[in-house]
């Protein structure tokens, strides 16, 4: 053929001979990929059987143990480190983390998670970031915080695992500023808050003070680590203008329990326009027994919005013998409010 | 003249097939990558850590899962204990009786006892009527929903998103066996990403393996060929395609089989249609409308690896059946939402997945089909080169085997399934002899149920189901 277009022949052929390639190089690559997981498998197992007994003699603090541990090659030391970080993921206990410590610190395995803390290659990073956690290495605490900035994503999550780990008030404060921070993860912010418990609350308090954009995320952390000491603020948040700080104050109450102000305050939300600060503010009165007049209110609410009637329910099913009146005396209704009322009542025992 | 006119329709058909391939394997080829990026990221996540996380919060949320069950008698027994072990708390399961005509409500009574309870939650879905509700006094996360049989997977599973209490909700087949972690991996991307409305999974066949208490213990390559076929399919569908997508946000489906859903984005579009054939692609599809129509941000996560194990049809009755209903819920599903089609307001699925699938899977049975009878008419005039037939039909039997082998690297790679030297043969021989017989055939079965889907609506069909211990 003339022209600069190839005839058809010579293009069959070019096609033919590439796929020929494409598909020898595919079954080129699982070969080889099987091959290659089948060494890297033999030699782990390898390893494993070899120094695992060693490394468990010397979690139980056996220091000739140790001594033959700094002594097996260095191309060894992770893969027989490995297995005893990640089973601190699971098993938080001290001594464990204290003895893994020292067996790591053993294998001379610290250097190279500093080394890797500066890799370019952000699995590496991360890496690091998580074992320096687990082994709760407060001294990194500023690395764990620096690399919350890091530019992948991946190492931020990593970041805040290993503070999760830490647990060093140290980083309370950075965690705490970066509580609506949207580079990280929602719930591994809410983690990381969880693992500090009441320690976080006085941090919280203070930034909401300065901070009222976010109101609606310091009242979702006091429901996780707020104590009695929280029921002021979050009883002047019930007033707030906005229906999801009043239903985020109201859910943080049903969690730090209401006093005879939040009862009140939480009684008279039942009747608000909005639906979902109805249905906190029946969550909030969970467990609430010290006036009958919630079971009242909230026996009023059983044909409310599902969600609403729902958490009624729950909180009237906390209230003892209060509660139990209210569900009772609709349990013989033919409607759903009979049938939710008589669920309610079934799940007692359960319950309890 | 005639030989003239025809010579001329032969070259320009051939032309628009030679296009249509290389188009085909263009898109192949620039899927592999971005799949095997989104792959390799998944596997240096470090997993535990990341399963850990579900642990370290002080109220993970409620998943609950829903088993929509219509006379699988034969199989619902194994399923629910095995989802009753699943390693994630707290979680219900809900078993929907979808007014079953076998034993299914017996047998389940009977191995879990179960006593009736007020059956009182709000009905968001339009569902049929609900006979009852069942507690099961053995394991407090069982309840039992019997139903009126509403004609339909979707009916059952709308009862299920009703009754549900979890802001999680997972829906899946009866017959499908979870691998004991795969509730605790699918909620993940929903704790990482408060955009997350959805996380499916990628599904393996269950065929060969062995199954005792709902697990698989073993994996291995059934004895069918027809089931073999199928492995490579799915290997195709789930980590070549699905995996592509997922790494530009673009699923476009969350397979029945294994779907983990926000309830409350599932309530907002109206749960699954009743009158949909390919339910669960028309709900993903109304997902990805409902949320980039209105702008807001929306993610649909998938996990490569295996979450879930399900049947794979072993006689070709079945098969057949089944892929008349999958191609006619698919060209339904691409009717129902033309609109989403080239338009940049659907981001991705709009530009990209869509048209990729009207393209491709759309279109492709009816091109291929029509080759055939094109290739035998030019055969019977005396116009076909046969040298040049013969390196077009290696070019495609190759190309297509060079595929599937990039998906079991990326098996491989993912789950280390079928790892043994007498597999790879056979995995090869697979690839090599799906062209000769089966994908034709797939393909007729294409332009069968484009037939049927043109005619109107037909019924699911039947698949034969066995217990999994005769496996």
């Amino acid at each position: 053929m003339a022209g600069p277009w190839p005839d058809a022949d010579s293009v069959a052929r070019f096609l033919l001979s590439l796929s020929v390639r494409l598909a020898l190089a595919m079954t080129a690559a699982v070969v080889i990929e099987r091959a290659v997981s089948a060494v890297l498998w033999a030699r782990r197992e390898y390893i494993q059987n070899r120094y695992s007994p060693l490394a468990h003699r010397a979690l139980s603090a056996d220091s000739e143990a140790l001594r033959r541990l700094a002594d097996i090659p260095a191309r060894h030391r992770l893969s027989v480190a490995r297995p005893l970080l990640e089973s601190l993921i699971d098993d938080r206990d001290p001594a464990l983390i204290v003895s893994t410590r020292a067996v790591v610190d053993a294998l001379s395995i610290i250097p190279i998670a500093d080394r890797y803390l500066r890799s370019w290659l952000w699995w590496r990073r991360a890496v690091a970031l998580r074992a320096l956690g687990v082994l709760q290495l407060r001294h990194y605490t500023a690395a764990g915080v620096a690399a919350l900035d890091d530019p992948h994503p991946d190492v931020r999550a990593a970041a805040l695992d290993a503070l999760t780990y830490m647990q060093d008030v140290a980083s309370l404060g950075a965690l705490v500023v970066r509580l609506h921070d949207p580079s990280l993860q929602p719930a591994r912010r809410l983690a990381s808050l969880a693992a500090f418990g009441s320690q976080c609350e006085e941090f919280l308090l203070e930034l909401s003070e300065f901070d009222v954009v976010h109101l609606a995320n310091y009242a979702q952390a006091l429901a996780i680590c707020g104590t009695r000491r929280s029921r002021p603020v979050l009883a002047r948040w019930t007033q707030d203008a906005r229906p999801e700080v009043r239903a985020a104050a109201f859910d943080a109450f049903a969690h730090v329990g209401v006093d005879h102000e939040g009862a009140r305050l939480a009684i008279a939300a039942l009747e608000n326009g909005d639906e979902a600060v109805r249905a906190m503010a029946a969550s909030a009165l969970n467990g609430w027994t010290a006036s009958s007049e919630a079971a009242t209110h909230l026996a009023r609410h059983l044909d409310d919005a599902w969600p609403v009637a729902v958490r009624a329910a729950r909180s009237l099913r906390s209230m003892g013998d209060t509660g139990m009146i209210e569900l009772h005396a609709r349990a013989a209704r033919p409607d759903l409010v009979g049938r939710l009322a008589r669920q309610t009542l079934s799940t007692v025992g359960a319950a309890c | 003249m005639l030989t003239a006119s025809a010579t001329s329709a032969l070259v320009a058909f051939s032309v628009t097939v030679i296009v249509y391939f290389a188009l085909w394997s263009a898109t192949q080829i620039a899927m592999s990558p971005i799949a095997l990026l989104f792959l390799g990221r998944h596997r240096v996540r470090h997993r535990r850590h990341v399963r850990a996380l579900a642990a370290h919060l002080v109220s993970p949320p409620l998943v609950s899962v829903i088993v929509p069950s219509y006379n699988e008698a034969l199989t619902i027994v194994g399923s629910v204990r095995a989802l009753l072990a699943l390693d994630y708390t707290p979680r219900e399961v809900i078993v929907v009786n979808d007014g079953s005509s076998d034993d299914t409500l017996a047998v389940l009574q009977e191995a879990f006892h179960l006593v009736s309870a007020a059956a009182a939650f709000a009905q968001p879905l339009k569902t049929a009527a609900v006979r009852g509700m069942y507690r099961s006094t053995s394991d407090p996360a069982l309840i039992v929903l019997d139903k009126e049989n509403g004609g339909s997977k979707s009916d059952a599973v709308n009862a299920g998103f009703n009754a549900a209490a979890g802001t999680l909700v997972l829906s899946i087949d009866a017959d499908t066996l979870l691998e004991p972690d795969a509730l605790s991996r699918a909620v993940i991307p929903f704790l990482e990403d408060a955009s997350t409305v959805a996380v499916g999974g990628n599904i393996a066949i269950s065929n060969g393996c062995s199954v005792e208490k709902g697990r698989i213990t073993s994996v291995a390559l059934p004895r069918s060929w027809l089931a073999r076929f199928q492995i490579i399919e799915y290997m195709r569908a789930f980590l070549l395609f699905r995996l592509a997508c997922a790494a530009g946000n673009g699923v476009v489906l969350i397979s029945g089989a294994f779907g983990l859903f926000r309830r409350e984005a599932v309530i907002a579009v109206g749960g699954y249609d009743r009158a949909a054939i390919g339910e669960d692609m028309d709900l993903t599809m109304r997902l990805q409308r409902h949320f980039r129509g209105r702008r807001e941000p929306i993610r649909i996560a998938f996990d490569p690896y295996p979450l879930g194990w399900t049947q794979a049809p072993e006689d070709w009755r079945s098969l057949r059946s089944q892929r008349y209903r999958w191609r006619r819920g698919l060209l339904q599903v691409l009717w129902r939402h033309r609109e989403v089609l080239g338009r940049p307001r659907f981001g991705v699925v709009g530009l990209a997945v869509i048209p990729y699938i009207l393209v491709f899977e759309g279109l492709g049975p009816l091109l291929e089909i029509t080759g055939y009878c094109v290739t035998a008419g030019a055969a019977l005039l005396g116009l076909l080169n046969w040298q040049m037939l013969g390196i077009v039909t290696a070019v495609s039997v190759l190309f297509g085997a060079a595929v599937t082998m990039l998906s079991v690297l990326m098996s491989d790679v993912a789950t280390h399934r079928y790892m043994g030297g007498r597999d790879l043969v056979l995995l090869i021989a697979i690839a090599l002899l799906e062209s000769c017989g089966y994908r034709q055939l797939n393909a007729w079965w294409g332009c069968v149920g484009t037939a049927q889907a043109l005619r109107g609506p037909a019924t699911w069909g039947v698949i034969k189901r066995r217990a999994f211990e005769e496996q």
